[in-house]
């Protein structure tokens, strides 16, 4: 990204120590990046204050301080907090912590508004918010000079007071294009600002009794790292590190939903105490800003509509009407999966919610601490969460996916599992031999066989052969497709084979190489994703029902709107659920999403809240351009290859934390990937041809 | 671009018949047999020119598989335009196609054109419907009828462009109103406002969207 490059800090001593510090595993992109910066011409800072600090937990030997400066250069102003290195007693902040919380430069066009806290004991601390919706971590100001912040951006940049709290100063760089040219067409929700209804939810000041929960949160900051072994933590790849990970990204993407739910979650477990303090609390502010265009994935091609909404206003993103009204889930959520930190932003009336960091993926190293001398996973739940933030290394997913997938236990040794793979190997023969053992004259007898075999051959020879693994003439690896799919279909003959399940297939295959482990793997996702494909699509139904529930439970408003727009049948949701969102992303990035989601560590549905996420993500594109059932589906199409994997997991996960129960219970039992609650007949049979 | 009309057309027809090459042939004169195959739907579009005027196609390429007829139903609503696919070489294809014209005629609008392809026509010596029958079966359920080949482009321009004709001149015949959407027909610039009207916001419409 240009911008990115144009205020490269690099030559910032500050920076410069904090990139040297930590790993030395530089990737290639971020060297090419600093060595194509330079000097920013006329660079000056205007502000600089020591002694800044962020606290990631509750604990207050985890606090990080920094320097914090306020950067000119030309017309735009950033800001920049950079923690200081090696000065902290405490051996569980890593640098990389350090690193992940490093606010390197943002530009004040991309700050939305300020906000100034001064508890009556204590430090004074702002929150900054984006204008993308996302927040920086409350920073304190142990030495002052919260004010004379103040002062400076204002001198910088156009700086207004909320006329509703007097602690919200609203950010808007008028010398900035893009920036006047949204600024102009959120006049009608400027006006709202100047002249809104007092609605904001004034949540409280931080009383006292409640500083630990409010000001300094839930955030279990190090139980992402304390599962690694502290040896290894330092090798690890640092995603801060990475240039393509914007500055942005680092903390996770905090929806309205979110601060709105999480702030009804907290006002409900906490608002005695809040009424008790004299303050007053208020319905739903009506200062929503509908995100900006900015907002929208910067790599969004041409092809995707990128027409400025006209001036439909846009029903906000919700708000207490959600029946997100679970007073106990919210709390338990932040403290079970520990993974949320709650704060008394007050941003505009909201809390701020925000996700784990995404990690690197699980590497060679780090996996052998998994594992017990004889190879059994020791602490399966831990192995699944880590996996949950990160992925695996792509060398290690064959021996990953099998434990993720079901086909090896996690309390299996080496050897278990390799006499097991020997047993499997010849009952998969066994299955195959079956078919293959038909002869011409028996095939002409049967039909369903014929076709069957027709449809796979047709089918495999146009799954993934821009793939070199897949391409060209006779290759060996599609005729393994082939041979899997149509043992799969003997293996499974109610079932049989469907369109989509080469798709599922492919990945599979890629990562195991081996065939009959290939075979048990695919089979074993089909136990829980077999209903996607039948003939009834009862499985995709009620994926579709779900994601319809989900939605409306979180976003009433675009229910409401996919509502009146006949559009509730989430039919533009098929292919994302058909082969898990396989056509959206490229290869590598699929086959991160999919052991996300087999871990089930948070739920067996996060596929469904992955697509509430992205559908939360261009809400208001879909509501501002009016968007008819022909043109979302076109839409939603389109965004294959442009959806952001990381944004859209902290979203997703998020979402699944705030929804909480009401979530799980919107999804009906058996919805898959949970297995089917009744037995009998698995794969309803219907009396007419397999095929048409 | 503009367009003066843009009309949504509906690819359908048994998995494997070369509803997607015919697609890609048409939007992007070319033969690419190795390609994924189609997952929901997907879409292409093209313009084209009828009586000097520009007109759009906005083409919806469908899966053909049995178990996604559900919700390839949901997609006919609006189309003006159906190309209905079958393989000269595989007769089962010929057989389905009642099934395939009983879905559009139930879920379509009643005056979707409706173009009868037999494709694969560059495959002769394994041909196994016959020409007449695929005339015979499209003069009974009055359909226009092309052979086709998504491979060498023959006939490929013509099917796309002959519904196109045929569905203009309905629009010339005041056969539709083409001011309701539900027709499968947009009017942008330079169209004939529809029997209510021209609708404001068209010509802005027609600048918009040219993808
Ligand atoms: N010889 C020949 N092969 C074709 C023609 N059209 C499609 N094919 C082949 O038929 C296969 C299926 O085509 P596709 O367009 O994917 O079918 P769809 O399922 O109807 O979309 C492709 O792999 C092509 O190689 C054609 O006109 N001639
Ligand atoms: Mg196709």
């Amino acid at each position: 990204m240009q911008e990115t490059e144009l205020h490269d800090l690099s030559d910032d001593a500050d920076y410069a120590a904090s990139q040297q510090h930590g790993s030395a595993s530089i990737t290639r992109s971020d060297s090419s990046k600093r060595s194509s910066s330079s000097e920013p011409e006329g660079a000056e800072i205007v502000y600089l204050k020591d002694n800044v600090t962020i606290h990631p937990t509750q604990f207050a030997s985890e606090r990080i301080s920094g320097r914090l400066k306020l950067i000119k250069q030309g017309p735009s102003l950033f800001m920049t907090w950079i923690p200081y290195k090696g000065q902290n007693s405490n051996a569980k902040l890593s640098e990389r912590d350090r690193n992940l919380y490093t606010i390197r430069a943002v530009p004040f066009t991309d700050v939305r508004s300020i906000r100034r806290h001064t508890p009556t004991l204590g430090w004074q601390y702002i929150i900054v918010v984006l204008s993308s919706g996302l927040a920086f971590p409350p920073l304190y100001f142990y030495n002052g000079g919260v004010r004379e912040f103040l002062a400076t951006v204002k001198q910088h940049v156009f700086l207004v007071r909320s006329a509703e709290d007097a602690n919200v100063f609203l950010v808007n760089d008028f010398q900035d294009r893009l920036q006047r040219t949204l600024s102009s067409l959120e006049l009608p929700r400027a006006v709202s600002v100047a002249n809104g209804t007092p609605t904001s939810i004034s949540v409280s000041e931080s009383p006292n009794g409640n500083q630990e929960r409010t000001d300094e949160g839930f955030y279990d900051g190090s139980s992402s790292t304390s599962q690694y072994n502290g040896r290894q933590k330092q090798k690890l790849h640092d995603p801060a590190r990475d240039p393509l990970i914007h500055v942005l990204e680092k903390f996770s993407l905090v929806t309205k939903f979110a601060r709105e739910t999480t702030s009804q979650l907290f006002r409900e477990s906490h608002g005695d105490g809040f009424s008790a303090n004299g303050r007053r609390i208020h319905n739903q502010s009506s200062l929503d800003y509908p995100r900006k265009a900015s907002d929208e994935p910067q790599k969004v091609p041409d092809e995707i509509p990128q027409k400025v909404p006209d001036e439909i206003p846009v029903p906000s993103d919700p708000c207490e009407k959600t029946s997100c009204r679970n007073q106990n889930h919210g709390e338990e959520a932040a403290t079970n999966v520990g993974s949320f930190e709650l704060i008394d932003c007050k941003e505009f009336g909201k809390l701020t919610v925000w996700g784990k960091p995404r990690l690197p993926p699980l590497g060679l190293e780090e996996w052998a601490t998994f594992l017990d001398s004889e190879g059994r996973v020791m602490d399966s739940k831990a192995l699944r969460k880590r996996i949950f933030y990160g992925g695996v290394e792509h060398r290690l997913r064959k021996e990953i996916w099998a434990f993720l997938l079901g086909y090896h236990s996690y309390d299996s040794t080496y050897a278990e599992r390799e006499y097991r793979g020997s047993l499997k190997k010849s009952e998969y023969e066994t299955v195959k031999h079956q078919w293959q053992s038909i002869t011409p004259d028996q095939a002409k007898r049967f039909t369903k066989f014929r076709e069957r075999k027709g449809l796979i051959e047709k089918d495999v020879v146009r799954t993934d052969r821009s793939l070199s693994f897949y391409d060209g003439d006779d290759n060996s690896n599609v005729n393994l497709l082939r041979d899997i799919l149509l043992t799969y279909s003997f293996y499974n003959f109610d079932l049989g084979y469907c369109q989509g399940m080469s798709d599922l297939l492919s990945p599979i295959l890629f990562v195991m190489k081996d065939e009959s482990e290939s075979f048990w793997c695919f089979v074993a996702l089909m136990e829980r994703l077999g209903p996607n494909f039948n003939r009834d699509q009862n499985g995709m139904h009620s994926q579709l029902f779900a994601i319809s529930k989900l939605v409306e439970l979180l976003d009433s408003p675009l229910h409401n709107y996919f509502k009146q727009n006949d559009s509730l049948n989430y039919f533009f949701c098929f292919r994302w659920v058909l082969i898990q969102f396989k056509r959206e992303f490229e290869y590598e990035k699929t086959m991160r999403l999919w052991e996300v989601l087999w871990t089930h560590y948070l739920s067996e549905h996060l596929h469904l809240y992955v697509c509430v996420a992205i559908l939360k993500r261009y809400r208001n594109k879909i509501m501002g351009e009016q968007m008819d059932f022909d043109t979302l589906l076109k839409f939603i199409n389109e965004l294959s290859g442009h959806i952001d994997l990381d944004a859209i997991l902290k979203d997703a996960e998020a979402l699944c934390i705030c929804a909480g129960e009401n979530g799980a219970a919107s999804i009906p039992p058996g919805t898959p990937p949970s297995l089917p609650i009744e037995n009998g007949s698995l794969y309803p049979q219907q009396d007419d041809d397999d095929v048409l | 671009m503009s367009y003066a009309y843009l009309f949504k057309y509906i690819i359908i027809g048994d998995t494997g018949v070369g509803k997607s090459c015919l697609l890609l042939q048409f939007t992007d004169k070319r033969f690419q047999p190795v390609h994924d195959l189609t997952i929901g739907v997907e879409f292409g579009a093209r313009m084209i020119t009828i009586d000097n005027k520009p007109i759009k196609l906005q083409i919806w390429d469908t899966a053909g598989q049995e178990s996604f007829r559900s919700i390839t139903r949901s997609y006919y609503r609006g189309a003006a335009g159906a190309l209905l696919v079958y393989d000269i070489t595989r007769r089962e294809t010929f057989n389905h196609l009642a099934s395939w014209l009983e879905d559009a005629r139930q879920h379509a609008n009643a005056n979707m054109t409706i173009m009868l392809i037999g494709n694969k026509c560059d495959l002769a010596h394994r041909r196994a419907v016959s020409t007449e029958e695929g005339e015979q079966f499209a003069k009974e359920h009055g359909l226009i009828f092309m052979e086709a080949s998504a491979k060498t482009a023959q006939n490929v321009e013509e099917a796309f462009i002959s519904t196109a004709a045929t569905i203009y001149k309905k629009i010339q015949e005041g056969v539709f109103d083409v001011s309701n959407e539900s027709y499968g027909i947009k009017v942008g610039y330079g169209g004939i406002p529809g029997p209510s009207g021209g609708r404001d916001g068209s010509v802005s419409q027609a600048g918009g969207c040219c993808n």
